[in-house]
């Protein structure tokens, strides 16, 4: 018995966690969400911008890590435009682009903002930190056009936006290292406020930026995408995954006490 | 580009903006050289026949309709987008999601209190782990309710992660940035002197 329970078949597993995700989803439950700082105080820096500044939101995910990020970005997005502050999207992840338009449109539709006016897409361009250093100088001369193929200096938006001087906060929502390329490129070379999003798994990278003020602000994971939704007050997916996630949390603590205790008292039987 | 961050001069920034300029130029090119590689290593494995080699006809007709349909297209055409959001999209994000179930199967084999470290790894992820969620702080609201302390230590659970992402994590993190910014700074001064010429093929 113990020694099954030591050695159990990793399909039972495979089980659980499928129930755990699946159950849930059916029967959703809403869990007390607590605040974080980092996700405060982005929120609070965006929340603080004068109607009409600029912030650039930058898409350097692919679809593995939508679940997490996707929410984050709709999140941030609804803020920018409830409170009119003009948002510039980017990506310097090739398959970041399809993602980041479709998002963008989305949301703005929802917001009724409007695309050239309210926002800007300009879409992807190869070499990740040259486009960060070019962008210091002119963003028009890295983006000749948008995504969708209208000149950035005929985006009536674009007017009063060159570089970085005109943008407020970078937000760069990153499932790798982008993150940190934005700080050593852009806020060291530029003095260009940044924050982030990522995924759960990279989250400890960015605590030394956040201890220096080299980030602003940070939203860690799913949890941190239902922070923000609780902040701006529009519960949706972030919401409703951190919930899955706990009992799959749960599921995982369970099972690991479950294969102490079946260890030790095996250990102690074979003593 | 390094004596240009040194000096606002009008001629050290014009070098600055041509560098920039010709990287761009260049940058893209990378991209012809990776997809040859992926070519050859393909063509290579077909060749030879080796394991599941005829996954390799699959690289080449994603790459084929990809490009047939992308270049002359661009990335709104409807077909592109079609493929990208019914194909590329959902494989992602399924072989994404498959993690979940094989770290679940590996925390169960492989976080055992074996030793003291072991024992700091397993207690240190489980309050991570609870504190990353809104369950952690509930049982923990509820366990501190049973006694004195439930107004002195509420939501305890996310303020032990928070420690331990602030404090130990932080710490190790940093050492580990400013030993890897030191390599890198070594590595790259022997490179530029001469010194280190493997990259070129030499034996050292």
């Amino acid at each position: 018995m113990l020694t099954k329970l030591v050695s159990m078949d990793r399909r039972i597993v495979f089980i659980l966690v499928a129930l755990a995700v699946i159950i849930p989803m059916l029967f959703p439950i809403s869990l007390p969400v607590s605040i974080s700082e980092p996700t405060q105080n982005l929120y609070d820096f965006i929340d603080e911008l004068p109607a009409d500044s600029a912030v650039m939101l930058v898409f350097d995910y692919g679809p593995s890590s939508l679940a997490e990020l996707n929410p984050m970005a709709k999140a941030i997005l609804k803020q920018c435009f409830d409170k009119d502050v003009k948002v510039v999207g980017l990506t310097l992840y090739a398959v970041g682009t399809t993602m980041g338009s479709d998002l963008m449109q989305e949301i703005a539709e929802e917001k009724g903002a409007v695309n050239g006016e309210d926002y800007v897409f300009l879409g992807y361009r190869p070499g990740i930190e040259l486009v960060i250093l070019g962008m210091g100088t002119n963003i028009a001369e890295i983006y000749e056009t948008d995504f969708y193929g209208t000149p950035t200096t005929e985006l009536p938006m674009m007017e009063n936006i060159t570089n970085y001087d005109q943008i407020e906060l970078v937000i760069d929502l990153s499932s790798g290292n982008l993150t940190e390329a934005w700080i050593t490129f852009a806020n060291v070379q530029f003095n260009q406020q940044i924050a982030a999003g990522v995924t759960g798994v990279i989250i400890s990278q960015m605590y030394p930026y956040l201890q220096t003020g080299q980030l602003i602000g940070l939203i860690s994971g799913i949890a941190g995408a239902a922070e923000y939704e609780k902040l701006i007050q529009s519960h949706a997916k972030g919401t409703l995954w951190i919930n899955v996630e706990s009992f799959v949390h749960l599921l995982i603590i369970i099972l690991v006490i479950i294969g102490n205790i079946a260890f030790f008292v095996q250990r102690k039987q074979e003593e | 580009m390094l004596l240009t961050q040194f000096s606002p001069h009008s001629l050290s920034q014009g070098i600055y903006e041509e560098v920039l300029n010709w990287a761009r130029i260049i940058t893209p090119f990378a991209l012809v050289f990776s997809t040859i590689t992926l070519l050859q290593t393909h063509i290579t494995r077909i060749r030879r026949q080796t394991e599941h080699w005829q996954y390799s006809f699959l690289v080449f007709a994603g790459i084929a309709i990809m490009v047939v349909v992308g270049i002359p297209f661009g990335p709104q055409n409807p077909v592109f987008e079609w493929l990208f959001n019914n194909v590329q999209l959902p494989m992602d994000a399924t072989m994404f999601s498959l993690l979940a179930f094989f770290i679940a199967s590996a925390a169960y084999r492989a976080f055992r209190a074996r030793n003291l470290e072991a024992s700091l790894l397993l207690i240190t992820a489980v309050i991570v782990m609870l504190g990353n969620v809104p369950v952690g702080d509930l049982i923990w609201n509820k366990l501190i309710s049973l006694t004195p302390w439930a107004d002195t230590y509420p939501d305890g659970s996310s303020w032990m992660k928070q420690w331990i992402l602030d404090n130990p994590n932080l710490s190790a993190r940093r050492g580990i940035i400013l030993g890897v910014s030191l390599g890198v700074i070594s590595q790259s001064i022997r490179i530029i002197l001469g010194i280190e010429r493997s990259y070129l093929g030499g034996g050292d």
